[in-house]
C-alpha cells in the first residue's frame, strides 16, 4: 500500500570561508604559476561570486568529503527533532568519494557513528543527490524505514590541485592547459547537504510531500560528458580506462583529472530539455501548477534560444519562481540541490500547498532528474 | 494536443530523440570520437546531396496541392523551394573542394534510407492539403539550423578543411536561426486542429526515424 513520505528536515556543511572569485585560482592553486586562459569566460558564463573549499589556502585538507557529509546528515537530523540514533537508512551521493573502495555510504556513516543500520552508495554526478533521495523515498514508501536520510558531498577541490595536471599530457609543452580539463576548475567547489524523510510529516513547521522524484538516463544515446578515468581520446574505450594503463600511465596520459566535453554539453542541454518537455506533455509536470523551480543549473546560463523555446512550447517556468543560491554558494555538484533546497526552506518563502520542482541535470553521461515537492 | 504550443512542444520531443539516435549512428560516432576521415565526409556529402536536392522538388509538390484557402502557406512553401532548389549544386562544389570528382558525387545512387526518405516525403507531398510535411520540414530546417554548423565545424576541425569544403554545412547554420519564428508562424495558419496536430507529428516522427536510417546507411 503506497504511503505518502515527508522531507521532515534539511541541512548542510559549507567549509570554511565564502572565496571570491577573484581569489579561487591561487587557492585551488595555478598549473605552473600560469593564470588560466578560460578561466574569466567560464567565470562569467557560471554566474559563480564566491564558493567554499574544504582545502586551505595552501592546498591542505581541513575536511573530508565523507565528513562534510556526515555533518550535513547530523544538521538535517537536527533539523528534523531528530538525532543520529534515529536514523534506519543512509543512502548516500558523490561524485568521488574519499576511497576508490569500499562504498562513499560506509565512510559517511563511519564517521556520522549512531547504530548499525542500512545503507546505500550512489556514485554518479550531480544526478546521485536524486538517486540517493530516491532510495530513501522508496525505503519509507515500502515501510522498510521510519527515518532515513539521503546526503551529498563533494570535495571537488582536491582533484583541481595543480599535481593533477602537470606533467600530464592535459598540459602542453608552453604550458597551456586543454580546455577540457580547465573548466571545471572554475565551476565546482565543496560542500554537503542532507535531507531527512520520514512516513509522517511534522506538526510543528512545514514539511513536503515527496510526490515524485524521475531519473532519466540518456546514456545509450550519448558518450560520457564528464569525466575522469579516461583520457579524451581514449573516453568511449574502456578497455584503455585509467585501471588498466595502470595509475602511474594514467596519470601521465591525463586519464586521472575531471574533464568535460564541450561540444557535446550542448547537445545534451538540448537533450535535457527534450526529456523535460515529454514530462510536460504527459502532463507528469504542470509548469502553471508549480510555484517554486530549484534548477541545479542557472537560468542565466540558459541560452536564449533555450528560454525562447521552452516559452513557445508552454513550458517555461517563469524566472520570478526559480530559487537559487548558485552564484553564492558555488556549484558543489551533487550536494547542490540540497544546498539549494535548506536556503530555500530557511527563508520563509515557501507557503502551505505550493508545489516545489527540484529539477538536477547531469552532464555526465546526459541524466536528469525530478523531483516534485509540496508543502504540507 | 491541439494548438500550436503543444504541437511545438511535442516536435522538440521528437527532435531530441532524433539527434540522440544520430548520436548513435556509426557515421556520427566517428565524428564525434575523432575518428572522421576525408572519405566519410565526402560519404556524407554524397548521402545530404540526395536530399537536398529531392527538399526543394517535394516542398514545390506540397504547394501546387495546398487549396486556396491556404493561400499564404503556398507562397510560404513555395517561396521556400525557391531559395533552397539550387543548394544541392552548393554541396557538390563542396565535394570538389575536398579533391573528389563531380561525377562521383553527381552519379552517385541514394542508399537505402534515401530512398526511402525521398519516396515518404513525395507521397506525403502529393496528398490534398499535406499540411503534415510541416512535422517533416521541423526536422530537416531543425537539422540545418541546429547540426549542420556543429557537423561542418567538427569535420573541418578534423579534416583541416579549407572553407570552399564546408559551406553547405556552416552556410545552412547561418541562414536558418530565425527558423522558429518562421516555423511557428506557419503552424499557426494550419492549428489550432487535432487531427492536423496530429498529423505533423506523425509525419515528424517518420520523418526523422527515415532521415536517421539515411545517415545510418552512410558508409554502412
Amino acid at each position: 500500500m503506497a504511503r505518502d513520505v515527508f522531507i521532515t528536515g534539511c541541512g548542510i556543511r559549507l567549509p570554511g570561508q565564502p572565496i571570491p572569485s577573484e581569489a579561487m585560482e591561487d587557492h585551488i592553486g595555478r598549473i605552473h604559476g600560469k593564470p588560466s586562459l578560460l578561466g574569466r569566460r567560464a567565470l562569467r558564463w557560471n554566474g559563480i561570486e564566491t564558493r567554499h573549499y574544504a582545502l586551505d589556502s595552501a592546498g591542505r585538507p581541513f575536511e573530508t568529503n565523507a565528513g562534510m557529509s556526515a555533518k550535513a546528515t547530523e544538521a538535517a537530523l537536527e533539523d528534523a527533532g531528530l538525532g543520529v540514533r534515529d536514523l534506519e537508512f543512509l543512502a548516500t551521493a558523490t561524485t568521488q568519494g574519499d576511497y576508490l573502495v569500499p562504498g562513499h555510504a560506509t565512510a559517511v556513516h563511519g564517521a556520522l557513528g549512531g547504530r548499525s543500520m542500512e545503507i546505500a552508495s550512489f556514485q554518479s554526478v550531480c544526478g546521485s543527490s536524486l538517486m540517493a533521495a530516491k532510495a530513501a523515498w522508496l525505503n519509507v514508501l515500502a515501510g522498510q524505514a521510519k527515518v532515513a536520510a539521503a546526503c551529498a558531498g563533494e570535495f571537488s577541490s582536491r582533484w583541481f590541485r595543480p599535481s593533477f595536471y602537470e606533467g600530464t599530457a592535459l598540459v602542453d609543452a608552453k604550458g597551456r592547459i586543454r580546455a577540457e580539463a580547465d573548466f571545471l576548475r572554475f565551476t565546482l567547489s565543496d560542500g554537503a547537504g542532507a535531507i531527512v524523510m520520514e512516513d509522517k510529516p511534522r506538526n510543528d513547521a512545514l514539511s513536503l510531500k515527496v510526490d515524485f522524484i524521475d531519473i532519466v538516463s540518456l546514456a545509450d544515446k550519448f558518450d560520457p560528458c564528464m569525466w575522469a578515468g579516461a583520457s579524451v581520446e581514449n573516453r568511449t574505450d574502456l578497455q584503455k580506462g585509467w585501471a588498466f594503463a595502470g595509475p602511474v600511465a594514467a596519470h601521465a596520459q591525463g586519464a586521472v583529472a575531471l574533464l568535460q566535453d564541450f561540444d557535446l554539453l550542448k547537445r545534451v542541454i538540448r537533450a535535457w530539455v527534450g526529456v523535460y518537455l515529454e514530462k510536460v506533455d504527459v502532463k507528469r509536470i504542470v509548469p502553471d501548477a508549480v510555484d517554486w523551480l530549484l534548477c541545479h543549473y542557472s537560468a542565466k546560463s540558459l541560452r536564449e534560444e533555450i528560454v525562447s523555446l521552452l516559452e513557445k512550447t508552454g513550458a517555461m517556468i517563469p524566472q520570478q519562481k526559480w530559487f537559487s543560491n548558485l552564484p553564492r554558494v558555488g556549484n558543489i555538484g551533487a550536494a547542490s540541490i540540497w544546498v539549494m533546497l535548506d536556503e530555500f526552506l530557511k527563508s520563509g518563502r515557501l507557503q502551505r500547498g505550493q508545489k516545489v520542482l527540484c529539477v538536477v541535470p547531469e552532464s555526465g553521461r546526459a541524466l536528469v532528474g525530478f523531483m516534485m515537492l509540496e508543502a504540507v | 494536443m491541439h494548438d500550436v504550443a503543444d504541437v511545438l512542444r511535442r516536435l522538440t520531443v521528437v527532435f531530441t530523440d532524433f539527434e540522440g539516435r544520430l548520436e548513435q549512428t556509426p557515421l556520427i560516432r566517428k565524428l564525434n570520437r575523432g575518428r572522421f576521415e576525408m572519405d566519410d565526409y565526402r560519404a556524407f556529402l554524397i548521402g545530404l546531396r540526395q536530399q537536398v536536392k529531392d527538399g526543394a522538388l517535394w516542398m514545390s509538390r506540397a504547394a501546387s496541392n495546398i487549396g486556396e484557402d491556404r493561400l499564404e502557406l503556398r507562397s510560404k512553401l513555395m517561396r521556400h523551394a525557391v531559395t533552397e532548389h539550387r543548394d544541392f549544386r552548393l554541396l557538390e562544389a563542396d565535394y570538389v573542394a575536398t579533391g573528389g570528382m563531380l561525377a562521383d558525387i553527381t552519379s552517385a545512387e541514394k542508399n537505402i534510407g534515401s530512398e526511402a526518405l525521398s519516396a515518404w516525403m513525395f507521397n506525403e507531398a502529393s496528398k490534398p492539403d499535406p499540411f503534415g510535411l510541416l512535422g517533416a520540414m521541423w526536422i530537416i530546417e531543425g537539422l540545418g539550423s541546429i547540426k549542420a554548423q556543429e557537423w561542418g565545424r567538427l569535420a573541418q576541425q578534423r579534416l583541416s578543411l579549407p572553407d570552399t569544403a564546408v559551406r553547405f554545412l556552416l552556410y545552412h547554420g547561418e541562414n536558418d536561426s530565425q527558423h522558429i519564428g518562421e516555423f511557428q508562424e506557419m503552424l499557426g495558419l494550419v492549428l489550432p486542429g487535432e487531427a492536423t496536430a496530429k498529423r505533423i507529428v506523425r509525419t515528424a516522427e517518420v520523418t526523422a526515424r527515415l532521415y536517421a536510417l539515411q545517415i545510418e546507411e552512410i558508409g554502412a
